[in-house]
């Protein structure tokens, strides 16, 4: 089992400044899932509880010179502590700053070994970075798990087939940004947020109590997806009629998650998405967000790299 | 009785909006001095008149006059009042308020099923709502009503931030706060007992930045709980730090200790590109806000 590559300077950038502030709001730790053509962050894919959420790059967005091989067709999985991913990263960052004034760019290294650590007798794995400056080379070592058995990895790889159905209807968010400080303050309310999603373009987020409710309306957003034009005598009716009225017109759907799920499926805009979409599974059997990424200075797609979280739904009664 | 008559829709008693969230939320929270509080509004033509009182010994009032809204549509007759938590009150109106952003909340009372509504109408397309179930207000038992103390009435303006600290700065020595006026020379002594002694002056003629005025024509002193003197400045919003404002403090009869602070609900200016320079600091847009606090005892 091999893994060696060095992390571009975009990689870095993608990595430090964006995804892993990210992911790590999602979980502290989680799966890292290396294959021929792809590097993948997965959170809690293999247990049911807690935001699924699936960060997957092209090999070519972060690394070059990848060498991965193995004896379960060149895939390799473990679990990792993404605060000291990040940690390790930013260090390289700083050294690899203090020697550019050198004319040999300085190159990061990320590979898999195993070492004595000095506790124990028996060697661990740990993912290795390694900067090499002018005169001096700093290597950190991050303690990682053992990597997952072939049957694990079999679990890992078809949980992510799974989670590729997209909803039928997907509304995009406004400004995340937003929605984020207002989840916030519903935490203060609640532990349950309602959310609905209409196919004409509707969204809207409420939290209930016996004695209070708090909740916002976007109307009119763009929809990818079955779509279809609201009822006009709708129009000025109250929000909640209307979501009511779509709800058993079968046009809108609206499904209950844990408030602080979805807060952070918002966090997930340090990743800095150029925009994000809301849609219900069918069934309602997970409400899901997915983040688009355009390639720099354009409208268009970048895809090596995609974002998307699941979060599971709680039924009525568990409220 | 006409027929279009029964159709049409009772207006509600009170239809306001405001400009300022943050303002508001910064007044609502200068009485909050715990986390689970009840609070009764008043509505009236004046305006909106929030209360917050503490087992007939601490009472606050917040004053919202009508000048504070950019609009108010009054129709109930009589003064309704209505009994909300205060926390849920302050909470939701925080989700109104987003940084960066410039949003007008409208308060409607009541709602169908006799909550109080809020509203943010901004715009069309997305908009934020809450409501806040109410009940009704237990029977005033309070006897909060100040009267002076005598002919010449019993007071002194000092500094918020002064205040504020000096209150802090006592809370070691023990639980209960003395505060004497004494008329000659003019001087405001805080003067805390118990674990150790702490006693602090506001001279008139040494501190006159800090006590800014002061009127007393006898020697008066009373104690009172420090724990409810706290309250009166522990939650003293930061424009009122930052604004230098002063806090006026009189004594009644009987020892009722009034203090009284301003906070600007005036429209956020900060990197707004249409500040409206006029509108800014207009006298109308201060809330008042009023702490009623009880003597432990009477010193004569």
């Amino acid at each position: 089992m091999k893994f060696k590559a060095f992390v571009t300077d975009n990689g870095v950038n993608l990595l430090e400044k964006r995804f892993l502030p990210a992911l790590e709001k999602t979980g502290k730790s989680c799966h890292l899932y290396l294959t021929r053509d792809h590097a993948l962050f997965l959170h809690n894919l293999l247990n049911g509880d807690g935001v699924h959420s699936v960060a997957q790059f092209r090999k070519e967005a972060l690394f070059h010179d990848y060498r991965i091989s193995s004896n379960n067709d060149d895939r390799i999985a473990f679990a990792l502590d993404l605060s000291l991913l990040l940690r390790a990263l930013r260090s390289a960052v700083a050294v690899a700053s203090e020697y550019s004034a050198s004319a040999s760019s300085t190159r990061l290294e990320i590979k898999l070994v195993k070492k004595l650590s000095p506790n124990s007798t028996q060697p661990m794995p740990f993912l290795t970075l390694e900067t090499r400056g002018y005169k001096s080379a700093v290597i950190q070592d991050i303690p990682i798990s053992k990597p997952l058995s072939r049957a694990q990895v079999t679990e890992l790889q078809s949980a992510l087939d799974s989670a590729q159905d997209l909803p039928p209807t997907l509304v995009q968010v406004p400004d995340l940004n937003q929605l984020l400080n207002l989840v916030d303050r519903m935490k203060l309310v609640g532990d349950v947020v309602n959310v609905f999603i209409s196919r004409h373009g509707d969204l809207s987020v409420q939290v209930s109590t016996t004695l209070i409710s708090l909740g916002a309306e976007f109307r009119r957003l763009v929809v990818i997806g079955e779509q279809t034009n609201a009822p006009s005598e709708d129009q000025n009716l109250s929000a909640h009629a209307r979501s009511s009225r779509s709800i058993s017109r079968g046009d809108g759907q609206s499904v209950q998650v844990s408030v602080k799920h979805f807060a952070k499926s918002l966090q997930c805009h340090l990743a800095r998405p150029d925009s994000a979409f809301y849609g219900i599974a069918p069934q309602g059997s997970c409400l899901t967000v997915i983040f688009q990424f355009f390639i720099p200075g354009s409208r268009e797609t970048d895809k090596s790299i995609s974002l998307h979280c699941r979060l599971p739904v709680l039924d009525p009664g568990s409220g | 009785m006409s027929h279009s008559g029964m159709e049409e829709e009772e207006a509600p008693d009170v239809i306001c909006e405001l400009e300022n969230v943050q303002g508001l939320v910064e007044a609502l929270t200068a009485v909050r001095w715990k986390r689970y509080q009840d609070a009764v509004l008043e509505l009236s033509e004046h305006g909106i008149v929030l209360i917050v009182d503490e087992n007939g010994c601490l009472q606050a009032k917040v004053y919202l006059k009508r000048e504070l809204f950019i609009r108010y549509d009054y129709k109930a007759r009589g003064r309704p009042r209505l009994g909300v938590s205060l926390g849920h009150f302050v909470d939701c109106l925080n989700a109104f308020w987003l940084p960066g952003q410039f949003s007008v909340v409208q308060i409607q009372y009541p709602g169908p099923d006799m909550q109080l509504l809020l509203k943010s109408v901004d715009s069309l397309d997305s908009s934020i709502c809450a409501e806040i179930r109410t009940r009704i207000p237990d029977t005033i038992g309070w006897d909060y009503n100040f009267e002076p103390a005598g002919a010449n009435p019993l007071t002194f303006t000092v500094k918020s931030a002064a205040l504020k600290e000096a209150i802090e700065d006592l809370e070691w020595p023990g639980s209960s706060i003395q505060i004497i006026l004494e008329p000659d020379p003019p001087s405001v002594t805080l003067r805390a007992e118990g674990h150790g002694d702490l006693q602090i002056d506001f001279m008139y003629y040494v501190n006159s930045e800090l006590l800014v005025a002061f009127q007393c024509d006898h020697r008066t002193s009373f104690k009172y709980k420090y724990k409810f003197l706290r309250a009166t400045t522990s939650n003293m919003p930061s424009s009122v730090i930052k604004e230098n404002r002063g806090s006026k403090l009189s004594i009644g009869r009987g020892g009722m200790l009034k203090v009284q602070h301003l906070v600007s609900i005036a429209k956020p200016s900060v990197s707004h590109t249409y500040v409206d320079a006029v509108g800014y600091q207009q006298p109308g847009r201060i809330a008042h806000i009023e702490f009623f606090v009880k003597p432990e005892e009477t010193e004569d």
